[in-house]
């Protein structure tokens, strides 16, 4: 296991894992040019819980693809550790993808004829390093409702597949894109709390974008996003249970 | 001003073009081959049909050795007769300048004066023969086109052992020969055998049948029994050496453009359906797709208050519109290969006048059952988009449901990569789109055997009546029956090899009360040339006595060896014998009976004679071979296997050649349509999850191995299924050709099957290709957003 990635939340690495400065996304041509990222600053840390806020069109969900090998920024510096992001190819991509990203979806995006346990097996077998099936789904207590088909599983159910899919691989990155979005206050909690736990305890650098200020309080630090670049930030002296959030 | 309606459904249909194209063609296909089969079916009976009416062909027909003109005034007034006509008909040998072999025909008299009552000429160039003229002669298309004779040309007969210059007045047509071969032969050979008419006067002298008549044709009286005329001619004809008389049902030339048109007829049938229920249902599965698509849409209109009739009818425009594209296409394909279908029948059929009729009726045809089979195809989804209540529309589809599938449940499911699960569990969870995927593909491959099996079949015919049993190099024929001895003569001639004389005698063999008139041939008992042989291919010796038929006259019989068989001569003294049936013998055309050449010899009482021989020569001396024979003026035909196999090469294997690249033009674009059509529909469906596992680490190459190892499971059910599937077709339509005049052995090889695979899979691996480019295209970005 990556010595990095196994160190307790609490101890930072100098080191940052991203680093990006002066990221831009410019969509569209002319007149029709949509600045979606303008100039973003930012690095983030392995093991670190890190919340980025902004309202709806802010770009949060830009610079997350960016992050996650999805999209390439126009300008501006992206690298992964030494790994240069604004120039890597197709399949250096998929790599990335495959080996160090996790993602979760608002929308869960699993795949329906696969059962949970086959959902997440997918992608072990395509890892170098993976946890058994079964751990991943034990570690968001879904021990009991391994060979369930997606369909059978309830939103929040689901929710917390996609979770285990996403580190089973054992990734250095957590993406979460509004992981609670469209889920209910309870079930969202519940999801929270297996992001948490997966953070706490793989020591996974956990990016999660949201508009939901509450869940500001869980992270370790906060990162307030508006158009297109970071406004400000703040770090939290302890950071709050996700069972205590409400809202 | 379009209504916004109709706007939508245009930019619909622009946005799948891809897939409404790909339903379009192979509903055109099957739309092509219905308009394609259904006008030439038109084409050739209305002509035929006009033909007949306009130069008034007979309806009965009859030969006979001689008989006196005031017979034929009394023939016409047995009831049930409406005209007869008597005239002369008889054997003659050519001798044309630059042609090597010698040629034969059938010339026929014409009144002296004034046209015939029946089978009226129809002048094609030339002039007519002037009242009383001699030396001059009509002569038929076919023989003149291959020969290039043309009006004025000088052409030589022996008529009856005398040659005699002739001048070609006219080139004509007859309704008697629109199919124009030496009698009982299968194949035409138009440059070695022809058919001219001259006036009675001239060929009744030539023959010392002046005052008498040896053909009798005759057309019957509304309401006549065709069987009770035949009789009743057969009982008065028989003091005159009638070789009994037969309808048009047995008029060679009739019966084989009747079975062209049987051969169609199937054709329009069976293929069409096929591709139209494939088109059908590719029709159903685009607008599923579609209406699950547009599933909020349709609430929203519902919403704003258009009705279930509207909605409906707005998804049914859409179905419309590719039917229309479909007939179109479809019936323009159709009337191209119509055309080009007639072209190749002027190779085997002379009309005045044979044109590709359009069948109108077919085009009406063609849209109604291509808007029935889409109608089929969309009734389902289109009645699921009217029932659904607009608020739950305008929810999300909940997650499809799934479960292991059978296979997996069978205990072996850890076997299987998580591709092929995905695979296996979408193919069991929409069956019947799958089935028609398979059926698509298996149509594909089925028609590609067809035409394959056909040329192999006619193939091994061949190889069977050139290679197994016709060992000579040609056969010839004498004017009359001539002493053994001629057979020295022959022998004598320059490069001659092997001779071995034949006797072939007309008769009507009859066991209990069925018969069958056919020549008994008589040969050698060791022949080399003419082999007969069982359904092992292997040698029949003929025995002393008795006679040794074919499989089909035994089974036409329904005689079995052993029995004793009744053989009436129609000529000679007439005798009438009883002789044993000793072996059966396989012969894939016509019906034949063989006797050994003595035996049959003495069956007849006149003398040791021989009325042919059958010949190999050494081809460097083919040349002067030939020469000499031209000079025997007691020869009356030639046949050369050689020129027969050359001719058979330019026509037959032509024309099927020609309807193979047309039926592999058909499979190419059911194949490439079908996959399309369903790899674009998974591409759409799935979407999302193909663009998941991009997002999660997968690369492009393993996304699309998830789509492609579904298409293999299809495709590796899908071509032994049509290759099956093509076996029954092909059988199925050589059998309906299998008539007492040709039996097709049906014969399948390893060389068809691989190629109708290798066609069906390229055609599908370009087509998946082709959508899996698309995969590069997947947004990744929008499969995390909300579902559509």
């Amino acid at each position: 296991m990556d010595p990095l990635t196994s160190e307790p939340q609490t101890a930072i690495s100098r080191r940052p894992i991203f680093h990006v400065r002066g990221l831009t996304k410019v969509y569209g041509m002319g007149e029709a040019e949509v600045h979606a990222l303008a100039g973003v600053d930012l690095d983030l840390y392995a093991g670190e819980l890190a919340v980025l806020l902004g309202p709806s069109g802010s770009g949060k969900t830009t610079l997350l693809n960016n992050l996650g090998g999805l999209d390439v920024p126009t300008a501006g510096e992206l690298r992964y550790r030494d790994f240069d992001l604004t120039t890597a190819t197709e399949a250096d991509l998929t790599r990335y993808r495959r080996d160090s990203v996790g993602f979760v979806f608002q929308f869960y995006n699993l795949i329906p004829s696969l059962t949970a346990r086959e959902n997440v097996a997918l992608i072990t077998e395509i890892a170098r390093d993976p946890m058994p099936p079964e751990t991943a789904l034990q570690m968001v207590n879904l021990g009991a409702r391994l060979d369930h088909f997606p369909a059978q599983l309830s939103g929040g159910e689901q929710q917390r597949v996609a979770i285990a899919r996403a580190i089973a691989k054992r990734p250095e990155i957590l993406l979460c894109d509004e992981p609670t979005g469209a889920l209910d206050v309870r079930t969202g909690i519940v999801v929270l709390e297996a992001i948490e736990r997966v953070n706490r305890e793989l020591g996974t650098l956990t990016v999660i974008i949201t508009h939901n200020a509450v869940m500001a309080g869980m992270a370790d630090r906060v990162i307030h996003f508006s158009d297109g670049r970071v406004h400000h930030e703040h770090r939290n002296a302890t950071r709050d249970p996700a069972s205590s959030l409400n809202w | 001003m379009l209504p916004n309606l109709d706007r939508k459904l245009l930019r619909d249909l622009t946005r799948m073009k891809g897939q409404v194209v790909a339903v379009a063609l192979v509903m055109a296909c099957g739309l092509a081959m219905l308009v394609m089969a259904r006008s030439l079916i038109f084409s050739l009976e209305s002509t035929r049909q006009e033909y007949y009416e306009a130069q008034r062909f007979a309806e009965v027909f009859a030969h006979l050795k001689r008989a006196p003109n005031a017979l034929a005034a009394r023939l016409a007034e047995v009831p049930g007769v409406a005209t007869a006509q008597a005239g002369i008909s008889v054997q003659v040998t050519l001798d044309l300048v630059g042609l090597d072999e010698p040629a034969s025909g059938q010339v026929h008299s014409l009144p002296d004066f004034g046209p015939p009552e029946l089978n009226r000429l129809f002048l094609r160039t030339g002039t007519w023969l002037p009242p009383g003229s001699r030396g001059e002669v009509l002569v038929s298309e076919t023989f003149a086109e291959a020969n290039q004779l043309h009006p004025g040309d000088q052409l030589a007969l022996l008529l009856n052992g005398r040659r005699k210059e002739y001048r070609i007045a006219g080139l004509v047509l007859s309704p008697e020969i629109i199919f124009e071969a030496r009698p009982g032969a299968s194949l035409p050979d138009n440059r070695t055998y022809g058919t001219f008419w001259m006036p009675y006067k001239e060929i009744a002298t030539a023959f010392d049948l002046y005052g008498a008549f040896n053909d009798l044709t005759l057309t019957l009286a509304p309401g006549a029994q065709l069987p009770a005329v035949i009789a009743e001619l057969d009982r008065q004809l028989e003091p005159y050496g009638g070789l009994g008389a037969y309808g048009r049902a047995d008029h060679p030339s009739h019966i084989r453009v009747s079975d062209e048109i049987r051969i169609l007829r199937t054709l329009s049938i069976g293929f069409p359906l096929v591709f139209l229920s494939v088109a059908a249902f590719m029709t159903n599965a685009v607008l599923s797709r579609l209406l699950t698509l547009q599933r909020e849409q349709i609430a929203i209109l519902k919403a704003f208050g258009f009705g279930n009739r509207q909605i409906a009818l707005h998804y049914l425009k859409f179905a419309f519109v590719i039917v229309a594209a479909g007939t179109a296409i479809g019936a323009v394909a159709g009337v191209l290969l119509g055309h080009r279908l007639v072209v190749m029948y002027h190779l085997f059929f002379r009309f005045p006048n044979l044109h590709f009729r359009f069948d109108r009726s077919a085009l009406g045809l063609a849209l109604a059952v291509g808007a029935g089979a889409a109608l089929l195809g969309v009734f389902h989804s289109v009645r699921r988009a009217a029932r659904l209540p607009p608020a739950e529309a305008m929810r999300p589809e909940p997650p499809a449901n799934f479960r292991p599938a059978l296979i997996e449940r069978t205990g072996i499911g850890q076997l299987f990569s998580h591709s092929f699960r995905i695979a296996v569990r979408n193919l069991e969870r929409r069956p019947v789109q799958a089935l028609f995927t398979v059926a698509g593909l298996a149509l594909a491959t089925g028609i590609l055997i067809v035409p394959n099996c056909f040329r192999d079949s006619v193939g091994e015919l061949l190889g069977f009546q050139w290679d197994v049993v016709q060992r000579q190099d040609m056969n010839l024929g004498l004017v009359e029956p001539a002493s053994l001895q001629v057979r020295d003569l022959l022998r004598q001639l320059p490069g001659v090899l092997a001779v071995e004389p034949f006797r072939g005698a007309a008769a009507r063999i009859r066991f209990g009360h069925r018969s069958r008139q056919i020549g008994v041939q008589g040969m050698p008992a060791d022949t080399q040339h003419s082999r007969v042989v069982d359904a092992h291919y292997r040698e029949i010796v003929l025995p002393p006595e008795g006679l040794v038929i074919s499989a089909k006259l035994a089974e036409v019989l329904a005689a079995q060896v052993g029995d004793e068989l009744t053989v009436e001569f129609l000529e000679g003294r007439r005798p009438l014998r009883v002789v044993p049936l000793v072996a059966v013998s396989e012969d894939l055309t016509g019906i034949a009976a063989h006797m050994e050449l003595a035996a049959l010899n003495r069956l007849l009482g006149d003398g040791d004679v021989m009325n042919g021989a059958s010949l190999t020569i050494d081809m460097a001396h083919r040349g002067a071979f030939l020469h000499a024979l031209k000079q025997i003026p007691r020869v009356s035909w030639v046949g050369i296997k050689e020129s027969l196999r050359e001719n058979f090469r330019r026509t037959t294997a032509a024309s099927i050649n020609l309807i193979q690249s047309i039926y592999l033009m058909f499979a190419i674009v059911v194949a490439f349509g079908v996959v399309y059509n369903n790899a674009r529909i998974s591409l759409a469906e799935r979407a999302r999850e193909l663009a998941t596992l991009r997002v999660i680490g997968f690369s492009e190459r393993e996304v699309g191995a998830v789509l492609i190892t579904e298409l293999t499971i299809l495709a590796l059910i899908a071509l032994p299924l049509g290759l099956l599937l093509g076996t029954g077709f092909a059988q199925g339509i050589v059998s309906a050709v299998n008539t007492e005049t040709v039996r097709l052995p049906v014969i399948f090889t390893l060389h068809n099957y691989a190629f109708a695979t290798l066609v069906v899979t390229a055609a599908s691996t370009i087509s998946a290709l082709l959508v899996l480019r698309r995969l590069k295209q997947l947004n990744l970005v929008s499969a995390l957003k909300a579902p559509e």
